[in-house]
């Protein structure tokens, strides 16, 4: 694999998954090369042509407009391929697969913008924004991983990078202290271990293609204090009775999930446990869990018991959560109960929030909140679910291409040292998923499992 | 009394740090003095009686590529060689010797008194004299003060040292010396972080008293190999066996019914011991399934019959350790000649540290070994050999040196410790590495030599013997490259008797030597005139470059893509602070190991690479990326 001085880098760069255009953007010096694979020319600088996109079989994915722009003329000084196509979330899925397979790799959150800065094509009063920007989309990155690391996804992964781990941990302990009864690579468990990894690995891509457009949505989560109606609310958005419904505070003590479509928008809503601090042991873990599904929402619904209070404003309602909340994220207060109030739906757009004036119990101002909701998520530009399904992907491919170099260096050249850089490799491209595993925490693992040292 | 003559450098301690520090100094022209303690004890092994093994004999050739005086002595003073992991890859292949005490402090004293512009003074620095945040020189005991425009300090387990043995303790430098507490109070006064660490040794016994037939010998390699690459040695002394042999059941319950009695369990040690050396008591209780650990009987010298029983290192008390020893297989009449213990001693802070090992707060000051919370022989001689060429820098007024990660395990340790400091005594190990392929023993002079040269570090000869080492790969190569061999030829079919699978088509020689089965010896046999060349590393580099070529490049590759950030040099004294979107945690981590490069900071546990982006956007607005450096991202 050759390598250039500047990765080139690879991006959808608008609102995932709705809208009828959808942009991919390539930036780098590898950019021309890319776009013969894909449109088999190099389109002309700065006009726009109507062309065949390409996957690397030769396919047509999809056929759009594509914008060259060469360095420095272009938004990141660098030679800029802009593919617009139909802004299905698939199509652009498959240009950002194909483009990596031509040798970009995906953008890192912000990194389109950095690249102008650090190319003086944006100017120096933009810095701040620019640092705004990076951490907003690491911020929304991150969330958007979590949530592709939920459920079964996350088991699989979890064990593999575990076993993997495991496995290191022998081979280093092999290559480190040959004089402690240790030779593991002589005997054939680690051949075993590798073995059980590379299915795993392969398991997972399967599984993980399969489903990696299947659960995108939007994530909305539903908070508030007990007996405020959330679980009512979530009844009448989806349509039948989901989560028990009494007048007992605290009655949801588990976290409840519907999916509903609005408009062709597919939308999660999770029901929370009642945020209270003086909650019973069981109902704590609800609101454990509580916490952690609002970690990963894109939009938090706030239920407000209109007749115990008059106050909308978040900070106030919430104090003691308030700092749960993901930075950024948008919050819309629903102020509830307004039939025993005798007052009418509105709306009111505050900084940071909107309050909805409704009553769950008769429909009044729901249809408002549809409405809000599509619009208020609809068009984020936040860096989702697929987006980090397709970096977990790419990391388990470079992963597994590495384990099978490992597994030929061991079995047909029985070279442990080299065995060992492929699995360090692998680890690397799983790092991406599970965070930097150093050396150092591979030696506490050595140390913990043998008894090292003379 | 002030001293007559100014120094250019002077190195405070005798021991491997403090040896190599000072040779340095002096072999690049600094006018250098070394101060220790006690003359006699200069090049003493305080520990267990070896030099080098797996990552540490990485560093001694490192040492010796740089004209170092480890690797001789260890070939004058080795009376047991042999390379660890020899049947894996070059890349993992590690040298190690058992030495003669004796034999190893006489090389190592005989190259230092021979040392142009090196002179020694024995008396202990209680003082340091600093002048706006700058050293200026010593001052001894007996209050002579030396003046220097550098001073490495080297103080090893000497720095606030306590010896336990049971529940008695101490203080002390090291079994039957001093310890440095006056110095120690003044350096507690400046600005560095402190901390303790606890380091132990295994009683000693008589020989005589140790029935060696019933024990497993354990003999080193023939030939013996040599840690040196410039060879002056032509013959080691005479070489002996080590013998193996085990604890059991016995002595675990030995050792089980007395742990109250160990200062590690009664909580009097508070320093922390290093886990891939743990004291005996340590290794029954973490691992308490198992019923033997193994023992290894190192001889201390020709001359003695003292041995070193290596894996029974303790602080228990004198009696049950005299208990202990006897429960073990040969070992039942025993005699102790020096009961085991364990030290504790200061160590500072080593992410207060340049990479060049001055400090960050005084500037002229260096700190090398185990004041700096390393282990190891090795890894203190590698830090003085670093720290004494860079004092020498300072007071010539040249640039120093900074070792890449990618360039040698020098750099390794010293960018792990500038980076993330250490918790325990740090030792190196090859996974520690993470461009372990091209770090090898058997490349430190093609790695390191040109470098040392160009600090005036290699004598004319040793840089004309590494220059002709290098022609004749070079030219064996490309002769083995033209060369090509046909199928059903004589060379083809004498080759075929090695070769796992048949020639099929014409091949170049040199290409014929990536299967892994075929040496660069079955090649010569084949060709039947005695074309190649004789020496052997000149043999084993061709092989190990043509074998190792796919995963050199892929690191080469690695090492070029990290090189921006590794390149990129971070202003001093940054205020954090200043830089907008860094989380609280990752400002504190910077703000504590204030890196030196962008490339460092990244290695900061922690450190995203979002927080990297937001330094080169602060970079950028400051002005200090250049033109060059601008496509960074």
């Amino acid at each position: 694999m050759v390598q250039s001085e500047i990765d080139t880098i690879v991006a959808e760069t608008t609102p995932r998954g709705r809208g009828g255009v959808g942009v991919v953007r390539i930036s780098g010096p590898k950019t021309c090369d890319i776009a013969k694979q894909i449109l088999k020319k190099i389109p002309p600088a700065r006009q726009g042509q109507y062309l065949s996109f390409l996957d690397n079989q030769g396919n047509c994915i999809d056929e759009g407009i594509a914008l060259l722009f060469k360095a420095p003329h272009s938004f990141t000084g660098e030679d800029v391929l802009e593919l617009q196509g139909h802004g299905s979330p698939i199509i652009m899925d498959c240009l950002v697969k194909t483009a990596v397979a031509a040798g970009a790799r995906l953008a890192m959150p912000g990194e389109f913008s950095l690249r102008a800065f650090l190319n003086n094509k944006l100017d120096l009063l933009q810095a701040e924004a620019i640092s705004d920007l990076i951490n907003a989309n690491s911020l929304q990155a991150a969330r958007g991983a979590l949530r592709s690391l939920q459920g079964v996804f996350s088991e699989m992964v979890n064990t593999l990078v575990a076993d993997l781990i495991n496995l290191r941990m022998y081979v280093e302990a092999t290559i480190d202290f040959p004089e402690e009864e240790i030779d593991f690579l002589s005997d054939g468990k680690i051949e075993k271990k590798l073995n059980t990894i590379l299915d795993t690995v392969k398991q997972i891509r399967v599984r993980a293609e399969q489903g990696a457009l299947m659960s995108s949505g939007i994530n909305v989560a539903i908070i508030g204090r007990p007996n405020a109606g959330k679980s009512s609310l979530l009844n009448a958005l989806s349509g039948y009775d989901r989560a028990i419904v009494t007048d007992i505070p605290g009655t949801t003590r588990d976290v409840l999930r519907e999916s509903i479509v609005m408009d062709g928008l597919l939308v999660q809503l999770v029901d929370t446990a009642g945020l209270r601090m003086d909650a019973d042991i069981v109902e704590k873990e609800g609101i454990q869990r509580a916490l952690k599904e609002i970690g990963i929402a894109d939009h938090i619904i706030l239920v407000v018991d209109g007749t115990k209070t008059s106050e909308t404003h978040p900070d106030k309602l919430f104090p003691e959560w308030i700092e749960s909340f993901p930075a950024g994220i948008g919050i819309t207060v629903l102020y509830n109960k307004i039939d025993k109030l005798n007052i009418s739906a509105n709306r009111q757009e505050q900084p940071g929030y909107t309050v909805l004036s409704v009553s769950i119990k008769t429909g009044e101002g729901l249809d408002a909140l549809k409405a809000h909701l599509k619009k208020a998520v609809g068009f984020s530009s936040e860096e989702g679910e697929i987006v980090a399904r397709r970096r977990h992907l790419e990391a388990l491919k470079i992963a597994e291409h590495h384990l099978l170099q490992g597994h030929q260096q061991l079995v047909e050249f029985k070279a442990g040292e080299l065995l060992a850089e492929e699995l360090r490799q692998a680890q690397l491209a799983l790092d991406q998923i599970t965070g930097k595993f150093t050396t150092d925490d591979l030696l506490g693992k050595i140390f913990s499992e043998f008894c090292i040292g003379k | 009394m002030n001293y007559e003559k100014k120094f250019d450098v002077i190195v405070i301690g005798g021991g491997h740090a403090g040896t190599e520090a000072a040779l340095a100094a002096a072999r690049m022209g600094a006018n250098t003095l070394l101060l220790t303690h006690n003359i006699g004890t200069v090049g003493e092994m305080s520990c267990n009686p070896a030099i080098g093994g797996i990552g540490k004999g990485h560093l001694v050739k490192e040492i010796d590529a740089m004209g170092g005086a480890m690797g001789r002595a260890a070939d004058q003073g080795g009376i047991q060689f042999k390379i660890l992991n020899r049947s894996k890859g070059p890349a993992v292949r590690a040298t190690r010797a058992q030495a003669d005490r004796v034999l190893y402090k006489q090389a190592i004293r005989n190259v230092v008194e021979n040392q142009p512009n090196l002179s020694f003074f024995q008396q202990a620095v209680d003082d340091l004299i600093v002048e706006n945040a700058c050293v200026q020189g010593v001052v001894t005991q007996g209050g002579i003060r030396f003046y220097a425009k550098a001073v490495v300090l080297t103080t090893g387990t000497f720095l606030g040292g306590k010896i336990h043995l049971g529940d008695r303790n101490y203080a002390g430098g090291r079994a039957g010396d001093p310890p440095s507490i006056a110095l120690a109070n003044r350096l507690r006064e400046l600005p560095f972080r402190v901390g303790r660490l606890k380091t132990g040794t295994p009683p000693r016994i008589d020989g005589r008293t140790i029935d060696f037939s019933i024990l497993e010998p354990q003999r080193g390699d023939e030939p013996a190999p040599y840690f040196s690459f410039s060879r002056q040695t032509r013959f080691h002394p005479q070489q002996v066996a080590c013998h193996i042999t085990h604890t059991n059941k016995k002595t675990h319950e030995i050792i089980a019914n007395n742990l109250n009695r160990s200062p590690l369990f009664s909580g009097a040690i508070e320093g922390i011991g290093p886990r891939y050396c743990p004291s005996i008591e340590d290794k029954i209780t973490r691992f308490a399934e198992r019923d033997a650990h193994q023992i290894f009987i190192e001889p201390e010298g020709l001359e003695t019959h003292e041995v070193y029983p290596n894996g029974i290192s303790t602080s228990l008390p004198f009696d049950v350790q005299f208990a202990l020893v006897r429960s073990i297989r040969g070992l039942e009449n025993a005699h102790i000649t020096r009961a085991g213990y364990a030290i504790e001693y200061d160590y500072f802070d080593p992410r207060d540290l340049k990479p060049t090992l001055e400090t960050r707060a005084l500037s002229a000051l260096f700190f090398a070994g185990q004041i700096n919370g390393t282990t190891g022989y090795e890894e203190a001689a590698a830090q003085g050999l670093l720290a004494g060429m860079n004092a020498a820098c300072l007071s010539l007024e040249k640039a120093p040196w900074v070792p890449k990660r990618s360039e040698s395990y020098l750099g390794v340790l010293v960018d792990d410790l500038i980076t993330l400091g250490t918790k325990e005594p740090y030792r190196m190990f090859t996974s520690r590495a993470e461009y372990r392929l091209i770090l090898r023993e058997d490349n430190a002079d093609y790695r390191l030599t040109p470098i040392a040269r160009q600090y005036g570090l290699v004598s004319d000869s040793e840089w004309q013997a590494f220059e002709e080492k290098m022609e004749a790969i070079e030219q064996e190569s490309q002769r083995l490259h033209n060369l090509w061999v046909r199928p059903n030829t004589s060379v083809a079919t004498h080759l075929e008797t090695v070769l796992d699978k048949p020639l099929e088509r014409e091949t170049r020689a040199l290409d014929l030597l990536k299967r892994p089965e075929l040496h660069y010896a079955d090649l010569v046999l084949a060709e039947g005139k005695s074309l190649g060349v004789s020496d052997p590393l000149v043999a084993e580099q061709i092989e190990v470059r043509v074998k190792y070529a796919g995963y050199i490049d892929a690191q080469g590759k690695e090492v070029a893509r990290n090189e921006r950030h590794e390149s990129l040099r971070l202003p001093q004294g940054i205020n954090y602070a200043n830089v907008s979107g860094l989380s609280n945690e990752i400002l504190e981590k910077l703000t504590c190991v204030q890196p030196e490069t962008l490339g460092q900071a990244a290695r900061i546990p922690g450190v995203t690479p979002a927080a990297i982006s937001l330094l080169l956007v602060y970079l950028k607005k400051r002005g200090h990326l250049r033109d060059a450096e601008r496509n960074l991202a």
